[in-house]
């Protein structure tokens, strides 16, 4: 899968052109950003959100790939200071609604409870998304979440080679290879 | 101030550089190599090319925002990238200036751009060479397909190019390494197209300087496309895996990194060059070098630079500049658009392996009974593919976006991109500006190109022709894009310097020398009169061979 696939299928899985890949379109000049802007606590946090996207099953989940750490490099690394904040504030805003939908912080929320509030949050940012008066102006904070939590765990090691099937070196190449449904699809 | 005399100077280490050292050493000179920028060794420099996409920090795929800032030209287009960072100009360093909008994609270091290049190894064809005499756009080259030809043969023996033979005049056959397979819906769609156009369209494997066997010391493609990376097992062609090992092992080549040339040093009374001044680009010191022959092959830009620098006191345009066509005729391939569509068949197939190259169609526009309302043609690069992860409800998270997102996608994809030739244009040009000074305190390039009417025309045949034909392939969903197209995104720099018959209106004569200084030669992209719309890159190889056998002889004629 090419870069332009990539961001395509996050995208439509989204329904918002990935936050940072649009560069080529805008051409951003914000400086550099600074030292980590994430702590420990909203990285572990960011970890379960992950997990309850893509979750442990037979195989690791997005809290193994470790995509909170990976989510806190490219928000810190990546994003635009409006993006940044968009984020961070998210951070808070996602226990608010865990309160309200399950009585409880998010970290505190059982799984069912997790998937259920970030199904809320689903609903929540595709209407946030769609109700932008301009496409340039930030997406919902859950949105920025899932794809960085797409992003992260299919690039992973564990996403690469545990969940999907990933050969460094192939030696050869078919293009008409039998295919039987339900095997594995290639990392790249 | 030292002083060193070679019998030849080759300015540029990329694929024309990469060549004439090769060349010239093989037929017994001593040759100094001169790079402006860092060595890069091969293999043991290709820092990146075994990492996985997890090693990367950002996983390879978004840009920094120290990024964004550094790169303000490279973040343009897919270059930027953290996997070869390190391989393209740092564009602060290097800066240049725009009339109008031109992205110039740099590598400077030791194999220039040969390692990053798309590889992709077509021949002109018999109507290339005689286009601008035809429709009188330019002027007329010097040299028909028959004088390339041996040199096309030469030049694909040596670097090992993986092809079909199809026996079409618009695409010659060259000397083939076996060819990589198309996958079973390239194959399908392929066939469909010769079928649905009667023979007039063809679509074939993408012809690349992949190799398919051991060749020399190089292993075979072990299908892990990461060729701009640098390929640890010399899969492709790159001045590193091929040409330098072979001009190293004839012990009469000096490679000298970080030589920034500021100009060839001209003697009035000879009329001829005697040597370049160098600019140490890490110590700042001025070096001269002494040599009987001169070859510029330092991209089409920058050998164009180093003679507008040149010879200033006899001609204020610099070397070459006689004719007053030094610096324009800019040309590049405009491209960024086509079609994609999707197939439900085949759902029972996959992929095994990833292929570096893709499928091409070759022109068909303007060529035997064809007639459009503007000139020249396009070509096609593309390909098909079966992607991953197949659709799930909305708002679906957890174990069944997991399971959705591990599979292949239902369908395959294929998707063309156009490939146009764009005409030489006179007042497409560039020109020293001296109000911009770049981090060595030298002048820079400025650039004045655009596309004109012919280019706009032909795009609109380049998105529905693509489109026409993937429908007429069978292919489902089908639609147009254009991502936007800016001179200079082909990385197909081309013109400044042109070849021609008359020294009134040319740079070149047909054997690359420079009207005005005989013993210098210019090889790279400068040298081109059209564009045709193939990729480049293997005719600067063939011109260069040709150049250095001219050169080498007229030497030992006591000609120059």
């Amino acid at each position: 899968m090419n870069r332009r696939e990539l961001l395509r299928s996050i995208a439509l899985l989204t329904g918002a052109s990935v936050v940072g890949a649009d560069f080529l379109l805008i051409g951003c000049t914000n400086p550099a950003a600074g030292p980590a802007l994430l702590s420990a606590a909203d990285i572990a946090l960011l970890n379960e959100v992950a997990e309850t996207i893509l979750p442990a099953t037979d195989t690791p989940g997005a809290k193994a790939a470790e995509v909170g750490s990976f989510m806190s490099v490219m928000v810190t690394d990546c994003y635009t200071k409006e993006q940044q904040a968009v984020i961070i504030n998210g951070l808070k805003e996602l226990d608010v609604k865990a309160t309200s939908t399950a009585q409880q912080s998010f970290m505190n929320c059982t799984a069912e409870k997790r998937h259920e509030v970030l199904t809320v949050l689903e609903k929540e940012a595709k209407a946030f998304n769609e109700a932008r008066s301009d496409n340039e102006k930030p997406v919902h904070y859950y949105t920025m979440m899932k794809q960085l939590t797409l992003w992260g765990f299919f690039s992973s090691k564990t996403g690469m080679t545990e969940t999907l099937r990933h050969i460094p070196v192939p030696g050869r190449y078919d293009g008409n290879v039998p295919y039987t449904k339900g095997e594995k699809a290639w990392a790249e | 101030m030292s002083t060193v005399q070679y019998d030849a100077i080759v300015v540029g280490s990329g694929i024309s550089g990469g060549w004439a050292a090769k060349e010239l050493t093989e037929k017994g000179l001593n040759v100094l190599l001169l790079e402006r920028g860092r060595d890069i060794e091969h293999i043991k420099g290709y820092v990146n090319a075994n990492k996985e996409s997890w090693e990367f920090p950002h996983r390879g795929i978004m840009p920094t925002q120290q990024m964004l800032e550094d790169y303000p030209v490279l973040k343009r287009d897919y270059p930027l990238n953290e996997t070869v960072l390190d391989l393209w100009v740092k564009d602060k360093e290097s800066p240049y200036t725009e009339t109008k909008p031109f992205s110039w994609f740099r590598g400077y270091h030791v194999g220039g751009r040969s390692l990053m290049w798309g590889r992709q190894s077509y021949r002109f064809n018999k109507w290339d060479f005689e286009a601008n005499l035809v429709d009188g756009h330019g002027v007329d080259w010097p040299i028909r397909y028959e004088d390339m030809a041996p040199w096309y043969s030469y030049v694909e023996k040596f670097a090992g190019i993986q092809g079909s033979k199809e026996g079409l005049d618009v695409l010659p056959d060259g000397e083939f390494m076996p060819a990589m397979e198309m996958n079973c819906v390239e194959k399908d769609v392929a066939q469909k197209i010769r079928q649905a156009f009667k023979g007039s369209r063809h679509m074939f494997i993408g012809r690349s300087a992949n190799i398919t066997e051991p060749h020399q010391d190089r292993v075979n493609c072990q299908y892990r496309n990461r060729c701009w990376r640098g390929c640890p097992f010399g899969g492709y062609f790159s001045t590193q895996s091929s040409t330098l090992p072979a001009a190293m092992k004839t012990k009469r080549l000096t490679l000298r990194p970080f030589s920034i040339v500021t100009q060839v040093l001209y003697n009035k009374e000879t009329q001829k060059a005697t040597g370049v001044e160098v600019l140490d680009a890490i110590d700042n010191k001025t070096y001269t070098y002494q040599a009987k022959l001169i070859f510029l092959c330092a991209s089409s830009f920058n050998s164009t630079w180093i003679l507008m620098n040149s010879a200033q006191q006899i001609w204020p345009d610099g070397l070459g500049s006689s004719s007053g066509e030094l610096g324009h005729n800019v040309m590049d391939h405009h491209f960024r658009l086509g079609a994609s569509g999707k197939t439900m068949a085949f759902s029972d197939r996959y992929q095994y392996g990833r292929r570096p190259t893709g499928i091409y169609i070759p022109r068909f526009r303007n060529l035997y009974n064809d007639k459009r309302d503007y000139v020249r043609g396009f070509g096609y690069q593309g390909g098909a593919g079966r992607g991953r992860g197949i659709e799930v409800a909305e708002f679906t998270i957890g174990k069944s976006l997991k399971e959705a997102l591990s599979v292949p996608s239902d369908h395959w994809g294929m998707g063309v991109m156009g490939f146009g030739e764009m005409l030489p244009y006179h007042e497409n040009k560039i020109s020293l500006d001296r109000s911009v000074k770049d981090k060595w305190g030298l002048p820079v390039l400025n650039m004045d190109v655009e596309i004109k009417e012919n280019e706009k025309k032909m795009r609109q045949d380049m998105m529905n022709d693509a489109k026409e034909m993937l429908e007429a392939a069978g292919l489902e969903d089908v639609h147009t894009y254009d991502y936007g197209y800016e001179v200079g995104m082909g990385i197909h720099e081309m013109g400044t310097a042109r070849m021609g018959r008359d020294p009134k209106t040319s740079v070149l004569n047909g054997n690359n020398q420079v009207w005005d200084c005989k013993n210098v030669f210019v090889t790279d992209g400068a040298c081109m009169t059209s564009a045709s719309c193939v990729n480049p890159s293997l005719t600067y190889m063939a011109m260069t061979a040709r150049a250095t056998d001219f050169a080498v002889s007229e030497l030992k004629k006591g000609n120059l």
